[in-house]
C-alpha cells in the first residue's frame, strides 16, 4: 500500500506549492462559475461571490488534508 | 531617437529578454496547408532526445551482471528511480511506469542541462512546446491509469468528491477538486519546469553579459571579477536546477499516478 502521497517526494515545499495550487483551483473554479452566471444573468454580483466562495473551499480543503498534525 | 528606459541602458548594457529566446527558423518546410519550421529549439529538442537514446543503447548494448562504465552510471539513474521515485511514492505496482518515468527524467535532465552545455547554451524546456507537452503526456497518463483501474465513473467520482466530506458540501468541493485535480496539475507541472528554466537561462545571461559589459570599460573592470565568479557560480548552481526539475516533475508524475491508482485515502 503506497504511503500518503503528498508526505513523501520533494518535502515540504511541494507541500506549500499544492496548497497554492488548491487554493489557486477553487478561486478558479467557482470564479469561474460565478463569472458564467454573471455572463448569462446579466449580472456583475457573482463573480466576486464565486471568488469567495471558491476560496472558502479551497481553505476549507487545505485544512483537512493538511491540517491535522 | 528615444531615450533608452533605463539607466543600466543608457549606459550601454543590453539586458538580456524574451528576444533571447527567439531563435531564426534555420529550415522551413511547406507542407500542404502550414509551414513547419525548424530552429535552434527544436534542433536541441532533438539533441536531447537523442542523447538520451544513445547514452542506453552504449550502457546497455553488452550488459555485465556486474556493470561497469556507462551502464554502471545509467543503472545508477534508473535504480534511483524504481526506488526512490516508483517504491517510494507509488508501491510495487508502479513499477510498469519505470520504463516512461526513467526517459522523461532522463530527457528532462538533458534538455535542462543544455543551459550549461559550452556552446549551446539554451535549456530546451525553456519554450512552453516541450514543458507543456511533457505535462500533457503525464495529465494523459494519469488519467488513463486511474480510468483503466477504478473505471470511468468511480474514477471521476472518488477523484471529484474526495472520501471523509460532509456530503452537503459536496457541491462547493466538487468544483474545486475537478479543477485542482483536471486543469491546475498539468499548469503546473509545465509552468514550474519553465519557468525555472527561463529564469536560469535569464541569471546566467545577466551575469556573463555583465562581465562582459564591466570588463570592456577601464573604469568597472575590477568589477568583472566578482560578476564572472558569479556567473561561474551560477553554472553549478543550474546543473542542480537542471538535476532538480527534472526530478521534482517525475515525481509529481508518480505522485498522481498514485493517486489514480489508489483512491484518496
Amino acid at each position: 500500500m503506497a504511503g500518503s502521497p503528498d508526505g513523501k517526494g520533494p518535502g515540504g515545499a511541494e507541500v506549500a506549492w499544492s496548497i497554492i495550487g488548491l487554493l489557486l483551483a477553487g478561486v478558479i473554479a467557482w470564479g469561474g462559475i460565478g463569472w458564467l452566471v454573471d455572463k448569462w444573468a446579466g449580472t456583475n454580483v457573482f463573480l466576486p461571490v464565486g471568488i469567495l466562495v471558491g476560496a472558502a473551499g479551497a481553505f476549507y480543503l487545505v485544512i483537512r488534508r493538511y491540517g491535522r498534525g | 531617437m528615444t531615450m533608452p528606459p533605463t539607466l543600466l541602458a543608457r549606459a550601454g548594457f543590453r539586458a538580456p529578454g524574451t528576444e533571447d529566446f527567439q531563435w531564426p527558423a534555420i529550415w522551413t518546410i511547406h507542407l500542404d496547408g502550414f509551414t513547419l519550421e525548424i530552429n535552434r529549439t527544436a534542433l536541441l529538442m532533438i539533441l536531447a532526445a537523442v542523447a538520451v537514446l544513445v547514452l542506453f543503447l552504449i550502457a546497455f548494448r553488452r550488459p555485465r551482471v556486474v556493470p561497469r562504465g556507462a551502464q554502471n552510471l545509467v543503472e545508477v539513474g534508473v535504480d534511483f528511480v524504481r526506488r526512490q521515485i516508483i517504491l517510494e511514492v507509488i508501491g510495487r505496482d508502479g513499477l510498469r511506469f519505470l520504463p516512461y518515468l526513467t526517459t522523461l527524467f532522463f530527457f528532462i535532465f538533458f534538455a535542462n542541462v543544455l543551459e550549461i552545455v559550452p556552446g549551446i547554451n539554451f535549456p530546451a524546456t525553456s519554450r512552453m512546446a516541450l514543458p507543456a507537452f511533457l505535462a500533457i503526456l503525464s495529465w494523459l497518463l494519469f488519467n488513463w491509469v486511474g480510468i483503466r483501474s477504478q473505471g470511468l465513473g468511480r474514477y471521476l467520482r472518488n477523484t471529484i468528491l474526495p472520501p471523509g466530506i460532509p456530503w452537503p458540501l459536496y457541491f462547493l468541493i466538487a468544483p474545486i477538486e475537478f479543477v485542482s485535480t483536471l486543469i491546475v496539475r498539468p499548469v503546473t507541472l509545465s509552468v514550474r519546469l519553465l519557468a525555472n528554466m527561463i529564469a536560469g537561462h535569464l541569471i546566467l545571461a545577466v551575469f556573463f553579459l555583465g562581465t562582459v559589459y564591466l570588463i570592456e570599460r577601464p573604469a568597472t573592470a575590477v568589477f568583472a571579477v566578482p560578476a564572472f565568479v558569479m556567473a561561474v557560480a551560477l553554472v553549478g548552481f543550474e546543473l542542480i536546477v537542471a538535476l532538480l526539475q527534472a526530478y521534482i516533475f517525475t515525481i509529481l508524475t508518480a505522485v498522481y499516478l498514485a493517486g489514480a491508482l489508489e483512491p484518496e485515502h
